[in-house]
C-alpha cells in the first residue's frame, strides 16, 4: 500500500483549481454534478484510507481489539509510514465521522423544523408568510414547498416574482439540495475539499438562475431580481468573515445573467480550460479512487495472511 | 420546541402533529366573537383532547406571540392575535433565527453582500433598466 494511502487524503488539493475552472466555464448545471460527484468520490476514498491508517494503527496500540498476529513485525515491516500516521489517523477518523454525523443530524433537524413550522397552512406549492423580513426557500420534502415572505413579495415587480418562483421551483425539481448535502459533508470529510463545497454552492444558484431565465423567457429579470433581493436584504455581515476584495455570488450571479446564456450539452475537448477542468477532475477523482483501492486490497491481503484462521 | 409528552395530554383518536394542533386551536380561537376561556376552544375543537393538552397549546401559542390572554376571575380568557399563516412566519423566524449557518441547509434565494459587493451590484444594477420594453412584464 506504501504511499497510495496518502494519496487519497492530499489529492482532494487538486479540487481548488478545478473547481475555479468549472465554475467559470462549464454550463452551471454540468459544473454542479461534476464537482458534486467529484467532491463525494474524493471524499469517500479519503475517509476510506483515514480507517486503513487508523487499522493499522490501531493495530500497534497494546490491548487493543484487533487479532495479534495484526501487530506481528512481518505486518509492520509491510505497513510503511504506520508510526506516527497510524496514531494521528484515530483522532482524524473520530473527528471526522463525529462532524459528519452532526451535520447530516442538523440537516435533518432543518428541514424537519421548516416543516413543522408550516404545518396548518393550506397544502400548495406556495406558502407566503406575512414576514416584513425579505426571505424566500425552496423547501424540499414529501410535499415541496416554497416558502416566500410578504417583505420579499412587496419589494418586485410581477415579473420579478415569476423570475424568483421559478428559480425556487428549479432548486426543487433539480433537487439541488441533495447536491448541497454532499459537498457538505464531503467538505467536512476532508477539509481540501472546501472549495468544491463553496463551488457547488454558488453553481447550484447559477443552475437555478439559468433555468428560471429560460423560464420567464428574460435574462434580465432574474437578475433584476437577484439585485433587488439581495439589496433589500442586506444582512449585516458577520465579523468572522473576511472582507473580500473579490466580488461576492450575488454580484457574480447577476453578472453573468447579463451575459448570454452558457452553451449547454456538449463535453467540452481536453484543450480548452473547460476541458482542463472536466479531464482534471476525472483524473483526480480516478487516481483517488484507485489508490485507495490499491490500499485497501493490499491491507486486506496482508492482514488476512496475518490472521491466524 | 422540544415534544414533551405532559401528564394528561392524551392524543386524539388521530395522533396529530404539534404545529397541526396549534394551527387548529388558532383557528378554533379566530372564530370566536370576544375571549374566551380554555374549556370553550376545548369543547369546539373536539377529538377528545384533554383540558390540560389545550392549555399547554394555548401558552405555547402565547409563548410564540400568536395569542394574547386576560384575567377574567380566576381564570385566563384567550383571543387570537395571528391568523395560521401568521403563526407560521413566526414558527419559520424561529428557525431561522436558531440557524446561524442556514445557508448550509436551506438554499437561500440571495446571500449577504459585503460593501464591496452592494457597491458592485448597484453599478451592474443601472445597467439593467427597471422595465425594458417588451421584456419581463408579462
Amino acid at each position: 500500500m506504501g504511499v497510495f494511502v496518502f494519496l487519497p487524503l492530499v489529492l482532494p488539493l487538486t479540487a481548488w483549481p478545478v473547481a475555479r475552472l468549472a465554475e467559470q466555464r462549464l454550463h452551471p448545471r454540468t459544473a454542479t454534478r461534476l464537482l458534486t460527484a467529484v467532491a463525494g468520490v474524493l471524499a469517500v476514498c479519503s475517509t476510506l484510507c483515514l480507517g486503513l491508517l487508523v487499522i493499522v494503527g490501531t493495530a500497534q496500540l497494546p490491548g487493543n481489539p484487533l487479532p495479534d498476529g495484526w501487530s506481528d513485525p512481518e505486518v509492520r515491516a509491510a505497513v510503511p509510514y504506520d508510526e506516527v500516521a497510524g496514531r494521528a489517523a484515530i483522532p482524524a477518523l473520530l473527528a471526522v465521522l463525529l462532524s459528519c454525523a452532526w451535520a447530516a443530524w442538523r440537516h435533518a433537524r432543518v428541514r424537519r423544523r421548516a416543516v413543522a413550522a408550516l404545518a396548518g397552512l393550506p397544502a400548495g406549492p406556495v406558502a407566503v408568510l406575512p414576514d416584513p423580513d425579505p426571505y424566500a426557500y425552496a423547501l424540499p420534502g414529501r410535499h415541496d414547498r416554497v416558502v416566500v415572505s410578504a417583505g420579499m413579495l412587496a419589494g418586485l415587480k410581477a415579473a420579478e416574482r415569476r423570475a424568483l418562483f421559478a428559480h425556487e421551483r428549479a432548486h426543487l425539481t433539480g433537487r439541488h439540495h441533495r447536491h448541497l448535502l454532499v459537498v457538505h459533508l464531503a467538505a467536512r470529510a476532508n477539509p481540501f475539499l472546501r472549495p468544491l463545497r463553496t463551488a457547488v454552492t454558488y453553481t447550484a444558484e447559477r443552475w437555478a438562475d439559468e433555468d428560471a431565465a429560460i423560464a420567464v423567457g428574460s435574462r434580465r429579470t432574474v437578475a433584476r431580481a437577484i439585485g433587488k433581493a439581495a439589496l433589500m436584504s442586506r444582512a449585516p455581515l458577520s465579523v468572522t468573515l473576511p472582507a473580500f476584495a473579490a466580488a461576492g455570488p450575488v454580484p457574480r450571479r447577476v453578472a453573468a445573467l447579463m451575459r448570454p446564456a452558457p452553451a449547454g450539452r456538449a463535453w467540452p475537448s481536453a484543450f480548452t480550460a473547460a476541458g482542463l477542468a472536466v479531464w482534471g477532475a476525472a483524473a483526480g477523482a480516478t487516481v483517488s479512487a484507485l489508490s485507495s483501492a490499491n490500499s485497501a486490497v493490499t491491507l486486506f491481503a496482508i492482514l488476512r495472511a496475518a490472521t491466524p484462521m | 420546541m422540544v415534544d414533551r409528552s405532559r401528564g394528561g395530554a392524551e392524543p386524539g383518536p388521530r395522533r396529530r402533529g404539534q404545529g397541526e394542533l396549534e394551527a387548529q386551536v388558532l383557528g378554533v380561537l379566530r372564530g370566536a366573537a370576544e375571549p374566551v376561556p380554555v374549556a370553550w376552544v376545548q369543547e369546539r375543537l373536539g377529538g377528545g383532547l384533554a383540558y390540560t393538552t389545550v392549555i399547554t397549546i394555548l401558552t405555547r401559542l402565547h409563548a410564540k406571540g400568536a395569542v394574547a390572554r386576560e384575567r377574567a376571575g380566576r381564570s385566563f380568557v384567550w383571543t387570537a392575535v395571528a391568523d395560521e399563516a401568521g403563526l407560521a412566519a413566526l414558527r419559520m423566524r424561529k428557525v431561522l433565527d436558531a440557524e446561524t449557518d442556514r445557508e448550509a441547509v436551506l438554499a437561500s434565494f440571495v446571500t449577504a453582500l459585503s460593501p464591496n459587493d452592494e457597491r458592485l451590484l448597484r453599478e451592474l444594477l443601472a445597467d439593467v433598466p427597471e422595465e425594458a420594453p417588451g421584456e419581463g412584464e408579462d
